[in-house]
């Protein structure tokens, strides 16, 4: 595969010194740099907007991942209660 | 076991909890709104640097949180720190895959635009597969030992040897070889690139889901915790 990341690494490094005097948000099409094929439905939409989706996309990952771990703490504490109430547990263990 | 104090301080909990949600709700705020400044390749995904890069120090710190209480298993026994050890290892686990996650996706679309490359063996992405496989052991350990105090001790020494590997694979070999990742081949790795205006941002995320972490590492001590004074029978 004819990628070259590290290339476009060094692009991007080379941007960055210019960036301080680009105005905010002028559009370069981030592509450039990179061997391309036609782009694929998912990337024009991910790319649309300056790439702010792919932000979108990674908060919404974080957050997924929160509500899954939420619901787990979830069921874990419903099985605790369970066994409560199936043994009538009162706390006398002195803990 | 006896005569401890509280395990947890739930009042202190909750204070901290309240100001770590008000607290990453304002970063994200911040992360979103404040200009930036525009970068080739990179866009607006630059933002990832506040939610991408702190699930890493995050994992890092569950991952000395963990190493501390295995510390403690050892010197005293004590099943308490056993709960707490899991617990950090696994919330610490789970924000690494939600590192490595976002990073392909962050990836895919800026350096691997117009390919079809979801992961392309960057070192670091390929390292931190590896110590996850690493605590994914650390699980399934457990899961062989019955008697819970045998289980603790084993347990915690396979954990400190997790987490001794940690620091290695997450920061040491990756910056030795050709990386995606700022810092790769003696690159530099965030001062001096980074906007100021971005740490501006970037710090406070960091304590934000660090917190974060804590929140949920609690809250998941306190149901063990519970489990085990009703149960007698420490979580694998």
């Amino acid at each position: 595969m004819a990628l070259s990341p590290f290339i476009a690494q060094e692009v991007a490094q080379e941007a960055q010194d210019q960036a301080t005097q680009a105005t905010a948000y002028d559009s370069v099409w981030a592509g450039d740099a990179v061997p391309t094929q036609a782009l694929s439905g998912m990337e024009q939409v991910m790319l649309s907007n300056d790439k702010l989706y792919v932000v979108l996309a990674v908060v919404l990952i974080i957050w997924i991942g929160i509500v899954i771990l939420l619901l787990r703490n979830d069921n874990r504490l419903k099985s605790v209660e369970r066994t409560m109430e199936e043994r009538g547990t009162s706390f006398d263990d002195g803990l | 076991m006896d005569n401890t104090p509280p395990v947890v301080n739930v009042r202190r909990y909750t204070v901290i909890r309240n100001i770590i949600l008000v607290w990453v709700t304002v970063v994200l705020f911040a992360a979103f709104l404040l200009n930036i400044p525009k970068i080739n390749i990179l866009e607006h995904t630059a933002r990832n640097l506040y939610f991408h890069v702190p699930m890493w120090f995050t994992m890092m710190a569950a991952v000395f949180v963990s190493a501390y209480h295995s510390f403690q298993v050892l010197r005293s026994g004590d099943l308490v720190r056993d709960i707490r050890a899991l617990q950090a290892a696994r919330v610490g686990a789970f924000f690494g895959i939600l590192g490595l996650v976002t990073g392909i996706v962050w990836s895919k679309f800026t350096w691997y635009v117009g390919t079809d490359v979801w992961w392309n063996f960057d070192p670091r992405q390929s390292m931190v597969s590896l110590q996850l496989l690493i605590y994914g052991a650390y699980f399934v350990l457990r899961g062989a030992l019955d008697d819970p105090s045998k289980r603790a001790r084993i347990a915690a020494v396979y954990n400190l040897f997790a987490a001794t590997t940690t620091p290695f694979l997450l920061y040491v070999i990756p910056r030795q070889m050709e990386s995606l990742h700022p810092g790769a081949e003696g690159n530099p790795a965030f001062s001096e690139i980074t906007h100021p205006i971005m740490r501006l941002v970037f710090y406070p995320a960091i304590i934000g889901f660090i917190g974060l972490f804590w929140v949920m590492y609690t809250q998941r001590v306190r149901t063990a915790l519970l489990k085990y004074r009703v149960t007698h029978d420490p979580e694998l």
